[in-house]
């Protein structure tokens, strides 16, 4: 293995090849402190670079379908995909093309102009996670990061609450009471979103750097909302190639944090115009580069009078549209009534 | 290594003072033992003369002091020196012979470390034995690259944001792991792979009239395509490296039976460094195309790899990854989808036997 491939800074790198050790099997036998001898190096930058080199147990060669640590095959994948319980939208139109809700392992772009509910779902998911299973939920916490400040405590409480008084109901009308849930009053949703309010996009980057050891302290965590993703990004930066990169590289930790610890991450995103085709188009912000950055998308958009939920990108679903409405119970079910403001 | 080891060393580094150091470890020279050596191997063209000396005689410690004079402790650096001024200095010592003949044994020692030449025939050969065609499963595509994908080249697949690029993915390694009865890596970094997609596709190709598959069928061929998540880039060399070492295995039991690596997308591994100051972005870029490109001609895989657009001039998409990429992969195709409807539509940027422009249509079924 070349020591061009090692996960270490170009300089170090420089160092080794000027030194002579062109390759990875020259390391594997020398001790930290005869390489921080040779290059000049501290014997701890010593160490992190003969951690890379290939140890004899590591290349096993025994001929089985796993010797690449890590790989699944689609069968199993099959069976684990089979048994992966979803988070409820609260709307069963909305669940029904996403094959049951929001599902954990993806991250999941919801956009849409503003107005249209995208904090309000953020906020209902945020509390349907804390449902017990058979309700629709997960029975966990959730993570919601604002950097909008959008987030309304008094519209959780009330949202809360409508979640709690149809889960009583379901609860007397199917007599499948688990001891212990209902006992859950309304403020004991809101003690499990955890609340993060970012104020740029430096601060942004480290929460999400941060959270891969915060939710290995809180196992519970079953959800990240974060609200918005883009907006932090699109005023104030010169140097677009700089945020290219840093969404890439942060939409590659989002991915990882979903796999890693099989949680939801749920992203909101804003949208702009871009000119394509001879025409104004309204499009998610960020761009082309951005938009590869989910698992699925969903974009909410205005038909007529009434609000629409449309899947627009996804590995396994169908495209598909349903009408949904926001109440002050929440997300619910389109009903006829539900008007859209006319601004003058 | 011990103290002498580190004179030695440093000696590699310090090349313009190679005479005068070489003069004074000149006496350390004869009491290096083999096994301070013994950890670097002929195969890396490191190794030391001194290592050579078991193998070859002929290289004695005068041939050794010899070229120490002049700054050469090993293959390598024989390879660096000016032949001919060593050939004349040479003829100038007073056992000119056995330095000539040491000379040459080193050449040979060199001769035999790059890869045999091959001739015209013996690549057609290859050709028809090894590199055959597989079908992707999408007829447009197959009729548009005449076959399918090759093995031993690099495809690239680019296109906007859901335009199919992941669908035509998993539909390829469904048709693989079916009609050519072979494995596919998957190597996955949105963690977009779908098994019940995957599941679904399967049964409509091989019961076209709706009828299920076989669970014990399903799960043999299900069994042979294998899904890798990796988040970086070096990651995903880390598993191409396990692979490479896998391969190599199953090549000398002669029972190799992957077909096909597919990478989805290798442009979100790449966009984070590319482009930062310093050309180490550009580099892991080329190195990652270069070992896959190795792995597909040595094992005879078929790579596949998907790529983003990013906005061009007049707002038509164009593939991301710079101008540098556009050179790495040998098959260049572009994607795109009719709005809400399952027609795609590709045509074909690069090929090196197609003429590029041509276009095709088809259509991928839920």
């Amino acid at each position: 293995m070349e020591v061009g491939r090692l996960p270490i800074s170009a300089a170090l790198k420089g160092k080794l090849v000027s030194a002579g050790y062109t390759s990875l099997s020259l390391l594997s036998s020398l001790s930290p402190s005869h390489l921080a001898r040779d290059l000049n190096i501290s014997e701890n930058e010593a160490l992190d670079i003969l951690k890379h080199a290939p140890h004899d147990g590591r290349i096993d060669t025994s001929g089985g379908h796993h010797i690449i640590s890590g790989a699944q095959t689609a069968w199993d994948m099959l069976h684990e995909e089979e048994l992966l319980t979803r988070i409820t939208t609260s709307s069963v139109d909305i669940d029904n093309i996403l094959g049951g809700g929001i599902s954990c392992r993806e991250v999941t772009e919801i956009g849409g102009v503003p107005g249209i509910g995208k904090t309000q779902l953020g906020i209902q998911l945020a509390v349907n996670v804390q449902l017990p299973v058979h309700c629709g939920g997960l029975g966990g916490k959730a993570i919601y990061i604002d950097t909008e400040g959008s987030f309304m405590v008094e519209r959780v409480l009330q949202i809360a609450e409508a979640c709690w008084d149809d889960m009583l109901a379901n609860n007397a009308i199917s007599q499948n009471v688990h001891a212990g849930q209902v006992g859950m009053q309304p403020k004991d949703f809101l003690e499990n979103i955890l609340y993060f309010r970012v104020c740029s996009y430096t601060e942004q980057i480290a929460l999400i750097n941060y959270l891969d050891k915060f939710i290995s302290e809180h196992r519970d965590v079953k959800i990240v909302v974060v609200d918005s993703i883009t907006f932090h990004f699109r005023q104030d930066f010169e140097d677009m190639a700089l945020r290219t990169r840093l969404l890439s590289g942060m939409a590659l930790k989002l991915m990882k944090l979903a796999k890693k610890f099989c949680l939801a991450v749920v992203l909101l995103n804003q949208v702009t115009t871009k000119y394509a085709e001879g025409s104004f188009q309204l499009t998610l912000a960020l761009g082309d580069s951005w938009s590869h950055a989910c698992t699925n998308r969903i974009i909410l958009y205005w038909n007529g009078n009434e609000r629409y939920a449309y899947i627009d990108k996804s590995p396994s679903l169908r495209s598909a549209s349903a009408p949904y409405a926001v109440t002050a119970r929440g997300i619910r079910n389109n009903v006829s009534n539900c008007k859209r403001i006319k601004l003058m | 290594m011990s103290e002498i080891g580190r004179r030695f060393t440093a000696r590699r580094v310090n090349r313009k003072e190679g005479q005068r150091r070489a003069q004074e470890s000149h006496s350390c020279c004869s009491a290096l033992l083999v096994a301070s050596f013994g950890k670097v191997t002929i195969v890396q063209g490191m190794a030391s003369l001194k290592r050579l000396e078991t193998e070859f005689p002929i290289l004695d410690p005068d041939f050794q002091s010899f070229c120490a004079l002049r700054g050469i402790f090993t293959v390598q650096d024989f390879l660096i020196r000016d032949l001919q001024s060593l050939v004349a200095d040479a003829e100038q010592q007073p056992s000119s012979e056995r330095f000539m003949q040491a000379i040459n044994q080193v050449l040979y020692v060199i001769d035999g470390l790059h890869q045999p030449w091959l001739n015209g025939v013996d690549l057609m050969e290859d050709a028809q034995k090894n590199k055959h065609v597989l079908s992707t499963g999408c007829e447009g595509m197959d009729f548009l690259l005449r076959g399918g994908l090759r093995r031993g080249q690099v495809t690239e697949l680019a296109g906007p944001s859901s335009s199919g690029k992941t669908q035509f993915c998993l539909l390829t390694a469904s048709t693989v792991a079916y009609k050519h009865m072979g494995g596919v890596i998957y190597i996955d970094t949105g963690n977009s792979f779908s098994a019940k997609r995957i599941a679904r596709f399967l049964n409509q190709i091989s019961c076209p009239a709706s009828e299920e598959m076989q669970p014990r069928v399903l799960q043999e061929v299900m069994n042979s395509i294998l899904c890798h998540s990796v988040y970086d880039i070096f990651s995903m060399f880390d598993v191409l490296h396990c692979l490479e070492s896998k391969l190599k295995y199953q090549m000398c039991r002669g029972d190799n039976d992957e077909r096909l690596i597919i990478i989805d997308s290798i442009s979100s591994l790449i966009t984070p460094i590319l482009g930062s100051s310093g050309s180490q972005g550009r580099a892991l870029m080329v190195s990652a195309m270069s070992l896959l490109k190795k792995l597909a001609h040595e094992y005879n895989l078929a790579v596949l790899v998907t790529n983003h657009t990013v906005g061009g001039d007049g707002g038509i998409p164009k593939p991301a990854l710079g101008e540098s990429w556009k050179t790495l992969p040998h098959v260049r195709l572009l994607l795109s989808r009719d709005c809400g409807s399952n027609t795609y539509q590709v045509s074909l940027l690069k090929h090196p036997s197609i003429a590029s422009g041509k276009a095709a249509k088809f259509i991928i079924n839920d």
